[in-house]
């Protein structure tokens, strides 16, 4: 956007005239894709023979990409390079106007390419996934409330534990560097705006174009085969599964524009004199979580599109039958699907260690360790994926190295901890929200690591593979650690995204029965998985009777304290007490521009000469 | 914390033994410690009783060692568990009260030797149970080897969702799984259709059925009683009742058993 540069402090009121840009919002876009799809849908079966499953899914899958591309040239996505096709670009006033200015709310709902609008809407956006993946939860655990229990049916339960898998993936993967990577990130390197604004707006809008589509696997039959959708069972099943395979092919372009996005940012837009040792921690963290899902989201898409094929063009990767093998599956999967536990983990990470100096009043200990820690855990994470496979068969002799590579990712792992640890100690915390997040993560952290290591090792693994003791310890790291840290980094950032204080006593009654009723409910299903219970079944066998209720006990705890959550950001944001502008007392950029952050946030362009974490009086 | 002794720069005694003693006499350090200690006991105690606990009766070999394993590895975990809990208690304890922001700390940015005790010390724990692990992988396929000469082969196969027990040397096939005491066995395991998991719970083995490419597990089963056989790995819409019984038997109970499902005593 390098028109919008040379108007920096004196926005005139864009007024591009009658220009398509003008007329065009969310709800053209889903008219358009309402029209490409059921246009294209109608249009297609009308010749095929709709009683054989392959044409089924070869019309569903091609409708649902329609809609995804539909709804996107009906919001006015294309109007850019269609123009440089045809040797112009949008003129100044629109591009103006695409940036937000003096639209109110209204420029929430369209193509904006302002970094804040579109952190906003990715906020809006996880808050509603998590919402749909809690409540999906709260049905699995009512369903496991004792055995033999008929809320729902099978085929219904396992579509549950799949929809709840794969919207909390998507929900987290973006949980973090989605809301404060978009608003908060170009702010703390002093950028005026992300590298690329129009590719910022297209990848939001992608990912929600992928929402509607995950939810009507609900309306096709639902899907039978978890989040992790293994091959041949996914080549078997019915319908609902296109919609999971459309989801992970849109979400996949729209992670891999926001990574090159983020990482781009980061890379050339600091501002002066922000050298690499002086950048925000947080910063650093969600960089290299988005630069780890660059290489690892591609695999997840092209296994969906071999698995789409497999459905709809007959071919047989994954069909033994025919010389294909469920194991490419496996690898394929699992090769983005290690890594990308860590893509989750680590913003979550970085942004504990960023609010840790803050409400300790100390510098964040040895930054250059925090790095190492970040850097060791992306690297190994790409050399461990194998250890999800241990007992498939494929190739026993490997499991030695890989049992190798996946029990050193706790030396990193030890790293996070020793930073954490280190800016507490002889620090006097002041138990905001954030910080009390702070204390969760390392105690939850270290159950999730703990038995990491268990199940890191073969002859461990054997035994508990498969079982509900991996769920807990995977809810561990994902909820426990990576989703705490979004939470503090939502309670911390909420005046500056807002310009009001998330109510503070309702923050505490959300935190603990959050986290009291978390550890219940893991508790239990150690105990459950422990003791030889399956996952991702819909019934069990009475000795799990007592562990399975007290999960579901504190299931519904961390329900209420979801929903205590809910009120208080919902209630905040519309009265909450006005926020000052640097309520914490931090020192990194963002707290230096005034709410409403203006359009390319700085008057003046920020020259650094310090990392942000000078806290503390001199010893020497 | 041992190595906390270069953060004593406020005294600043004359020889680093000095340092040390300062530094272990220091309050806050004192206090760390024994709230370390007090976390490290309770994982340990934890370690001795919720495995043992809560996991299945052990009726193999195999069942014997994973135990085994999860309990060391519990002990091994709990002096690390211990000083992170103990360090984040003493800072949570002595936390700052009140409205406005607390007054600044010492601005310690890092201490080098701290870095390099941690780094080492969590490598050399990482280490112990890389290498713990490798040797019980190590005798595990050694004593695969040695018993393979002996063992009896039980061809299984995964089906949706049912599973099916093939004895070729007996000449019988069932659908729940009877094995002789004390008598190393071969579990050949193949799938019909989609992926499954076999999963004999008390046995404390597993290992996918996939379709056309047998898999290989073996254990020995040292306890009589009923065992627990499950699928371990979603497989459909029946998944969670893909399951089966069996009988650790003695030898003679077993033949006996063998023939009147009308097959031949190997």
């Amino acid at each position: 956007m390098t028109t919008l540069e040379h108007q920096v402090g004196s926005h005139p009121i864009p007024n591009p005239q009658k220009s398509l840009i003008t007329k065009l919002h969310m709800g053209t876009g889903l008219v358009v894709g309402a029209i490409f799809a059921f246009g294209t849908y109608y249009w297609l079966r009308s010749g095929q023979d709709m009683t054989v499953a392959r044409n089924v899914n070869k019309v569903l899958l091609i409708s649902m990409f329609m809609w995804s591309f539909g709804f996107m040239i009906g919001i006015g996505a294309f109007i850019g390079p269609f123009r440089w096709l045809i040797g112009k670009d949008l003129t100044a006033e629109e591009q103006l106007f695409l940036a937000g200015e003096g639209q109110g709310v209204s420029r929430y709902f369209r193509y904006c390419t302002d970094h804040k609008v579109v952190g906003i809407q990715y906020l809006v956006g996880v808050m509603a996934m998590l919402g749909v993946g809690g409540t999906l939860a709260m049905m699995i655990r009512t369903n496991l409330i004792s055995p033999g229990s008929k809320f729902v049916t099978p085929v219904i339960y396992n579509s549950l534990v799949g929809l709840h898998g794969i919207t909390m993936i998507v929900a987290m993967i973006v949980v973090s560097t989605g809301p404060f990577g978009n608003f908060i990130l170009p702010i703390m390197i002093g950028a005026r705006d992300m590298a690329f604004p129009r590719l910022n707006a297209l990848s939001w809008w992608v990912l929600f174009t992928a929402i509607p589509v995950l939810c009507s696997a609900w309306f096709l039959g639902g899907i039978p085969t978890g989040w992790t959708a293994y091959a041949p069972l996914s080549v078997q099943a019915g319908p609902g599964m296109n919609a999971f395979v459309a989801t992970i092919i849109i979400f996949a372009i729209s992670t891999a524009v926001a990574g090159a996005n983020i990482t781009a940012t980061v890379v050339t837009m600091r501002a002066k004199g922000m050298k690499w040792n002086r950048v925000p921690i947080f910063v650093i963290g969600a960089t290299m979580s988005v630069a780890l899902a660059i290489p690892a989201f591609p695999t997840f898409m092209v296994s969906m599109i071999m698995t789409a094929l497999d459905r709809t063009a007959g071919t047989t990767y994954f069909d033994a039958n025919f010389g294909g093998s469920g194991w490419l599956y496996a690898h394929l999967f699992w090769i983005m699907g290690h890594p990308e536990v860590y893509v989750i983990l680590l913003p979550g990470v970085a942004i504990l260690m960023e609010v840790a100096p803050v409400f300790v009043r100390k510098p964040l200990f040895s930054y250059n360790a925090a790095i190492l820690g970040f850097a060791g855990i992306s690297g190994l994470s790409v050399l461990v994926w194998a250890h999800h496979m241990y007992i498939a068969g494929w190739l026993p002799m490997l499991n030695g190295p890989f049992m190798v590579t996946t029990e050193m990712i706790s030396i990193p792992t030890g790293l996070i901890f020793l930073v954490v640890l280190g800016t507490l100690w002889r620090g006097k915390p002041w138990m905001k929200l954030p910080m009390l997040s702070v204390y969760a993560f390392l105690w939850n952290m270290l159950i999730g690591g703990v038995t990491g290591v268990y199940l890191s090792d073969v002859p461990a693994d054997n035994y508990l593979h498969g079982s509900m003791y991996v769920t807990a310890h995977f809810h561990y790291t994902l909820m426990g650690a990576a989703l705490t840290g979004a939470i503090a980094g939502l309670a911390y950032w909420f005046p500056k995204m807002t310009g009001r204080m998330l109510h503070e006593r309702a923050g505490y009654i959300a935190f603990w029965c959050t986290q009291i009723g978390f550890q219940i409910l893991f508790l239990g299903m150690f105990i459950s998985g422990a003791g030889g219970q399956p996952r991702r079944v819909a019934d069990f066998a009475a000795v799990y009777r007592n562990s399975d209720r007290i999960s579901t006990f504190g299931a519904y705890l961390v329900g209420i304290g979801m929903l205590t959550l809910l009120w208080a950001v919902v209630h905040s944001w519309i009265k909450g007490d006005i926020a000052p502008k640097n309520p914490w007392g931090a020192k990194t950029l963002e707290w230096t521009v005034p709410f409403p952050v203006p359009l390319e946030n700085f008057d003046e362009a920020p020259i650094i000469t310090s990392d942000p974490y000078g806290y503390g009086r001199s010893e020497k | 914390m041992s190595s906390h002794d270069h953060e004593v720069e406020e005294v600043l005694p004359p020889t680093p033994g000095d340092r040390v003693i300062t530094f272990l006499k220091r309050k806050d350090v004192v206090q760390s410690f024994v709230l370390g200690i007090f976390f490290t006991l309770v994982f340990v105690v934890l370690g001795r009783s919720f495995y043992p606990k809560w996991m299945p009766t052990i009726m193999s070999t195999d069942m014997k060692a994973n135990e085994g394993l999860m309990v060391a590895f519990t002990y091994i975990s709990a002096p690390v568990c211990g000083l992170v809990l103990g360090l984040a208690t003493y800072t949570f304890l002595h936390r700052h009260k009140g409205d406005t922001p607390p007054e600044d700390g010492p601005g310690i940015r890092t201490n080098g030797a701290v870095v390099v005790v941690w780094t080492v010390v969590t490598s050399l724990f990482a280490l112990t149970a890389i290498l713990w692990g490798l040797v019980e992988l190590n005798v595990g396929s050694e004593a695969a080897a040695s018993e393979a000469r002996t063992a009896m082969v039980v061809e299984v196969t995964g089906s949706q969702w049912v599973w099916t027990f093939k004895y070729p040397a007996q000449g019988i096939e069932t659908h729940e799984l009877n094995l002789p005491i004390d008598q190393p066995v071969i579990f050949d395991v193949i799938s019909a259709d989609v992926n499954h998991s076999f999963w004999p719970v008390q046995l404390g083995v597993k290992v996918d059925a996939n379709r056309l490419a047998t898999t290989v597990v073996h254990t020995t089963p040292t306890k009589l009683g009923a065992i627990d056989v499950k699928c371990a790995e979603l497989c459909g819409l029946y998944h969670a009742y893909m399951e089966t019984t069996g009988q650790i038997m003695t030898a003679t109970d077993f033949n006996n058993w063998v023939t009147a499902q009308g097959g031949h005593v190997a």
